[in-house]
């Protein structure tokens, strides 16, 4: 009991006091989180958009695939990427394996199918009403395609930061491509796992407020929006 | 005339919901399309819309048929818009909501705010302009609608079912509107509605579906029964078990299927009980309901199902019904068309 309060404490200590190492973890977490929650969105928002507005054959079938997918393990996910970027693959000679961008590639992989299969659910919840009225007022294909968007916006911004959740928060993906370098690659999750193999818990605590902190803000803002979805 | 419909079908699945050989409707003139549910109304009204294509068949429109391409239906769209029975309004406020069509026709800023504030002049909701849209109630929601379409000087509109939705001020506030925007605008309106009364008030022209067929008059006189045999071999048409009435062999020749018939409320005779001593095939029934329509007596009688007549008014003064009293009415095999 003593070790968890004590560790709690020092943990707290070390959060108020921004210690450098906590700070450069936090700061590698939220770069590449981040960073490939842009590119997720940049390629899931449209994609998710296409799919639900659009009528092809196989649609179900894909949606179907895509949904399997959200449940697609960190892990395999760092293998396939890793069988990509390795020395021997055909990727390698860009000499990405134990980098940023690593994580980064591996991280988009895992949510793209979060922000599409969101922005499917988000667009698919819009009236059908409004497609009508746009239609009516004279709106083209583009211009009603625009007013769906604009509809769902909450929705899809609440996929965006569902999909931040899941990446701040896995270990996969950052300990299989990232390597755990200190300073470089180390991430909150990747430096949890470390320090507590270590059996040094202060850190790995003081990381873990940070992580459930951030995690709480994201649940914040994701009811927000979700709020606002559903007061349309 | 605006549009010219003829041999239009609109088919769902297995069934077709619209079947109208012909239907002309006149530019600037207000026409109310009544039908019970499921009739075919707001489909003929999404047709007319040219929110839908129909199965078969060719609608004219300002005498030039309309060919189904997606370009074409854009440019015809900017003259027709048609208001929802619950329009919607886009998650923005009321100006941008009317500002929305404006700015697809590319009209100038300046220009786009005085349309927008004489629209909602039109319809008294100017002082909603800055409101944002899902906070206004249904009434609301509905006149704001109705701004948006005017603000885009459409040549027809189209409503469905613009009354039912709200409370009675509003309802007499639209219609108003509605008779109005006709008057000053000269824009061709159409609505449908199930108010007989409505669009007896503010309709010149008023077309009746039922089952997705154009009947001649009202549906009150519409009934479904069975076709039955007696032991003369005389064919006759049974409506709940109560009413007989009299089939021709013609009738049955053009059967199709149906099982619905109307009877013409001019063709059906009234007779007093005293009159009707001699003969026994006169239907007894109460009068429930009496009401003067274009210089004839409406009368409504409950004889096991509610039949309308339609009466002259010499007949009127020659037979005073009163409500309440009982009556004979006679039904010829002429008076019933089978549907």
């Amino acid at each position: 009991m003593d070790l968890i309060v004590d560790s709690f404490i020092s943990a707290i200590l070390l959060v108020i006091s921004l210690d450098a190492e906590m700070v450069v973890i936090v700061g590698v977490s939220l770069k590449v989180s981040c960073t490939s929650t842009v590119f997720a969105s940049l390629i899931g928002v449209p994609l998710g958009f296409i799919m639900a507005f659009g009528s092809f054959h196989g649609k179900r079938m894909l949606i179907t695939v895509l949904n399997t997918m959200l449940a697609l393990p960190t892990v395999v996910i760092g293998l396939f990427v890793y069988a990509f970027i390795s020395r021997r693959g055909i990727f390698g000679v860009f000499d990405l394996l134990y980098t940023q961008n690593a994580i980064i590639i591996g991280q988009t992989i895992l949510i793209i199918p979060v922000v599409t299969a969101f922005t499917i659910a988000a667009i698919s919840r819009i009236d059908e009403r409004y497609r009508k009225t746009a239609k009516t007022l004279g709106a083209n294909r583009r211009q009603t395609a625009w007013v769906i968007f604009r509809e769902a916006r909450f929705g899809i911004v609440a996929a965006i930061i569902a999909a931040f959740g899941r990446v701040i928060s896995e270990v996969g993906i950052s300990m299989m491509l990232g390597g755990n370098i200190k300073g470089f690659t180390r991430t909150m999750t990747t430096a949890m796992a470390l320090e507590y193999d270590k059996g040094a818990y202060t850190l790995a605590v003081a990381l873990g407020i940070v992580l459930l902190t951030l995690s709480f803000g994201m649940n914040l803002l994701f009811h927000f929006f979700q709020g606002r979805v559903r007061s349309q | 005339m605006i549009y010219t419909i003829s041999d239009l079908t609109k088919i769902y699945g297995a069934r077709t919901v619209l079947d109208i050989p012909r239907l002309e409707i006149e530019k600037e003139h207000i026409y109310a399309l009544l039908g019970p549910n499921g009739a075919g109304k707001t489909t003929l009204l999404n047709i007319l819309g040219l929110l839908e294509a129909p199965t078969a068949g060719q609608v004219q429109y300002c005498s030039r048929p309309i060919r189904y391409s997606e370009s074409e239906l854009q440019s015809l769209r900017k003259e027709v818009v048609v208001v929802d029975q619950h329009p919607i309004l886009f998650t923005t406020t009321v100006y941008k909501n009317l500002e929305f069509g404006l700015k697809i026709r590319k009209i100038p800023k300046k220009e786009r705010a005085r349309i927008i504030d004489e629209s909602l002049d039109m319809v008294g909701v100017r002082y909603f302009s800055k409101a944002l849209a899902p906070n206004l109630s249904g009434g609301e929601t509905q006149r704001v609608a109705l701004a948006r379409a005017l603000a885009l000087s459409p040549k027809v509109l189209l409503c469905d079912e613009p009354t039912s939705s709200v409370d009675i001020e509003n309802q007499n506030i639209i219609i108003n509107i509605l008779r109005r925007i006709n008057e000053i605008k000269k824009i061709t309106v159409l609505f449908t509605t199930h108010d007989r009364s409505q669009a007896a008030r503010l309709a010149q022209h008023t077309i009746v579906l039922n089952h997705g067929k154009l009947v001649p008059t009202m549906y009150e006189n519409i009934f479904r029964g069975v076709l039955q045999q007696d032991q003369s071999g005389q064919v006759q048409y049974i409506i709940h078990d109560k009413i007989h009435l009299p089939i021709t062999q013609d009738h049955i020749k053009n059967r199709n299927g149906a099982v619905s018939v109307f009877i013409d409320p001019e063709k059906i005779e009234l007779i007093l009980l005293a009159e009707d001593q001699s003969n026994r095939k006169a239907l007894h029934g109460r009068v429930v309901q009496m009401i003067e329509e274009n210089g004839k007596i409406r009368v409504v009688v409950d004889a096991g199902v509610w039949i309308a007549l339609l009466i002259s008014k010499k007949r009127y003064d020659e037979t005073r019904p009163l409500v309440g009293e009982y009556i004979g009415i006679r039904i010829s095999a002429e008076a019933i068309q089978l549907l």
